[in-house]
């Protein structure tokens, strides 16, 4: 497996952690929603950099008790067609103002690279003959036609606004802050 | 209509480079079809029983002579010398070669046209009204806020990975002619008691093996909270539909299982909080949208014209393509023209290189360059002029474009069908050419009046089956083609699902039983009633009765 980048953050390294197992002192670890959930502040207490494992069926309120202590996410996508990766990557940024590193993880594909910037995520995990597509794929297109939570303006605003141009900035939610 | 700025050129281009990149890595094997397979449906490139079939974006049904003289030589150039208009809107071909679609794509993109969102789990093309900023009777034009969602559902970072197709209508005038209460969103344009536009939404209807009537949302959505609304009305969607079984993966289904009380609760909730956030588009990108839609400069001309008297109390025919094939324009002295693309024994929807290319000419030369497709497959000169109307048709007619039957019997909607589709369970299309041949006499259809039929060839409904006055359902009954008689549907404002009659006919019993339905319509019909109206007071039973009966 290879990193892609997308937005040029820094990626996080972390350890996977199994759910019985506990987090060294000051250790970047990420585990999953439902232990999180269950351990909370005595978990977040322990490690360093605590990332939450968000499978796509977790309903994105579960994050609300969590999402204010996390250091990065990692939304894992079990099909490249399950399209409620996108969703819980939005409400990350829009609802819970998150800034962190947000990864994707799973079976996508390379011409979703752009969906997965758009939608805010920093990284991607991809198996390494995927990478020279997927980094192909970055460049593809000039704009689009909606702004997004990753700060990239849609082609609707720059059409009014003088001496715009579109592009993706890439540091659009840490900007913001 | 809408024309491409350098943004939206750049884009489809991108795109189309795309699509090369991707069938050039398939064509050498660096690709499985498996892997493929998601991509090129994404290009509205399917693979059917018999070849590839490219389905080709018509944004709302709207284009310009120029596109369509583009469609009849892709048609010639690379397919089979026809192309088939879609129940969407959309423009299919059945022949294309895998190594040549990409240079198609560029071809449609020089003219401004795609075959984006044409397929996939998606936000499809947006369909509308096909006398749309033509109508009389209509309270807004829909198109400008049509194009506003193509754009805004264009390769939406969050919706393009929904948990199934999605399809969204829009209308702008009281008579449904768009079927918006069959969608999975629909918009019809209102206007509040203060004067102001803007619409009503529905939302969760759909055909398919499910048939459900799309349920109000809002009474009165005011136009500059069109997206955020839809935007909330797609998350709620996309995060709770379901993913665990496709046939019930639409949204229909996920508001039936939740109500829809609950569904614009939490719709209401999400929009609360996006709704000031400024992800509409400005104001002023409205406006330019509006700009291109502006009424064409149509002069008022008188209401009657001489020529289309004296041929009008000549011409049999010609009288009957007045009544049925022209409607009541917005500007005095002209009338939209619907082009039948359902000859007697014909394909219904089908229309070749050279009646493209004719359509065209005649678009140029009598409907400001514009022409339409409606979703019942037939196409539109919008805007003609009444006294021009003689010369048109008699151009049409010796291009076998003249059958005066639009909204009759024989204006059949019809699926592709087992000759093309590999979903199909039976054919659909030698049924409409009987029954079309059947009802051969224009006198007999519009002594019948407005009938509308429509044949799916399986129970995902292409064909709109649900929706027919008389609809036909093509199953599979131990390996032979069996066809299921449905009544009373109506795909209008009045909204109805069509109720199945009894067992089903093979390929000629079903055309009989159509013919028996009929008979008993023209014998208990009371006064001018519609073919409708009276399924509706009668009921099933008088049609079983004579469809099954004894004898």
């Amino acid at each position: 497996m290879v990193l892609i980048n997308l937005t040029g953050i820094q990626p996080t390294g972390f350890t996977l952690l199994a759910d019985d197992v506990q987090p060294k002192e000051g250790e970047n670890v990420a585990v999953s929603v439902e232990r999180l959930l269950a351990e909370d502040s005595a978990f977040f207490d322990t490690a360093g950099g605590v990332g939450a494992v968000i499978t796509t069926g977790t309903p994105y309120a579960d994050l609300d008790a969590i999402a204010g202590k996390l250091a990065f996410a990692v939304i894992e996508f079990p099909a490249f067609g399950d399209g409620r990766g996108f969703s819980l990557a939005v409400r990350l940024r829009k609802d819970f103002g998150f800034k962190g590193e947000i990864r994707a993880t799973g079976p996508v594909i390379p011409d979703q690279a752009l969906f997965l910037l758009r939608a805010g995520f920093d990284t991607v995990d991809v198996t390494s003959e995927r990478k020279t597509a997927f980094e192909a794929a970055l460049s593809r297109f000039p704009g689009f036609y909606q702004s997004d939570f990753g700060g990239q303006t849609s082609i609707a605003h720059a059409r009014h606004t003088v001496g715009h141009t579109i592009g993706h900035s890439g540091e659009g939610h840490r900007k913001a802050s | 209509m809408y024309a491409y700025d350098t943004y939206d050129h750049a884009m489809v281009n991108a795109r189309v480079a795309e699509f090369r990149d991707q069938v050039d890595r398939r064509m050498k094997g660096e690709l499985t079809e498996e892997e493929f397979r998601p991509l090129r449906l994404m290009n509205g490139l399917y693979l059917q029983l018999h070849a590839y079939m490219l389905r080709v974006a018509i944004p709302y049904g709207t284009l310009s002579a120029g596109q369509m003289r583009k469609l009849a030589h892709v048609a010639r150039k690379y397919d089979k010398g026809y192309g088939h208009f879609t129940t969407r809107q959309n423009i299919q071909y059945n022949w294309p070669k895998l190594s040549e679609t990409p240079d198609i794509l560029q071809e449609l993109s020089d003219v401004e046209m795609h075959a984006i969102q044409t397929s996939g789990n998606c936000i499809r093309n947006v369909t509308t009204d096909q006398f749309a900023g033509a109508a009389a009777d209509e309270v807004a034009d829909p198109r400008p806020y049509a194009e506003l969602i193509r754009q805004w559902s264009t390769f939406h970072p969050e919706f393009s990975f929904l948990p199934r197709k999605f399809k969204i209508a829009i209308t702008g005038a009281a008579e449904d002619r768009a079927a918006v209460k069959w969608h999975d969103i629909g918009l019809v344009l209102k206007q509040n008691e203060a004067g102001e536009v803007g619409f009503e939404v529905l939302a969760g209807g759909g055909m398919g093996r499910t048939p459900v009537i799309a349920k109000s949302m809002r009474e009165f959505l005011p136009i500059s909270d069109m997206l955020s609304y839809l935007e909330a009305m797609l998350r709620v969607y996309n995060e709770q539909g379901r993913r665990d079984n496709k046939y019930k993966a639409r949204i229909k289904i996920l508001v039936d299982a939740m109500g829809i009380d609950e569904y614009r609760r939490q719709v209401d909730a999400e929009w609360e909080k996006i709704r000031h956030v400024p992800i509409d588009v400005p104001e002023e990108e409205v406006a330019r949208i509006k700009a291109f839609f502006a009424p064409p400069p149509l002069p008022v001309l008188a209401d009657a014209a001489t020529e289309v008297d004296e041929l009008e109390n000549a011409n049999f025919v010609f009288k009957a393509w007045l009544a049925n094939n022209t409607g009541a324009h917005k500007v005095p002295g002209h009338a939209h023209v619907t082009i039948s693309l359902k000859p007697h024994g014909g394909i219904p929807g089908d229309a070749t290189d050279e009646q493209m290319d004719l359509v065209a000419d005649l678009a140029d030369a009598y409907s400001q360059s514009e022409i339409r497709v409606s979703h019942e497959q037939n196409l539109i000169l919008p805007h003609v002029a009444k006294s021009d109307l003689p010369a048109l048709w008699s151009k049409l007619d010796e291009a076998g474009l003249g059958t005066p039957n639009a909204g009759l019997l024989t204006d059949i909607i019809a699926c592709p069908g087992l000759d093309y589709c590999s979903l199909a369970n039976t054919r659909s299309i030698p049924i409409a050419q009987t029954i079309t041949e059947r009802f051969d006499d224009i006198k007999r259809l519009m002594d019948i009046g407005p009938l509308k039929i429509k044949i799916s060839g399986c129970i995902n409904s292409c064909g709109h089956h649900h929706a027919g006055h008389i609809g036909i359902l093509g199953v599979d009954r131990r390996g032979e083609e069996n066809y299921q008689l449905l009544l009373g549907g109506s795909g209008a404002e009045d909204a109805s699902k069509a109720a199945i009659l009894g067992p089903g006919f093979n390929e000629a019993g079903i055309v009989d039983a159509v013919e028996k339905v009929v008979a008993v319509y023209l014998g208990e019909r009371e006064d001018d009633e519609t073919f409708l109206s009276a399924y509706r007071r009668l009921g099933p039973d008088v049609f079983k009765e004579a469809v099954y009966g004894t004898d």
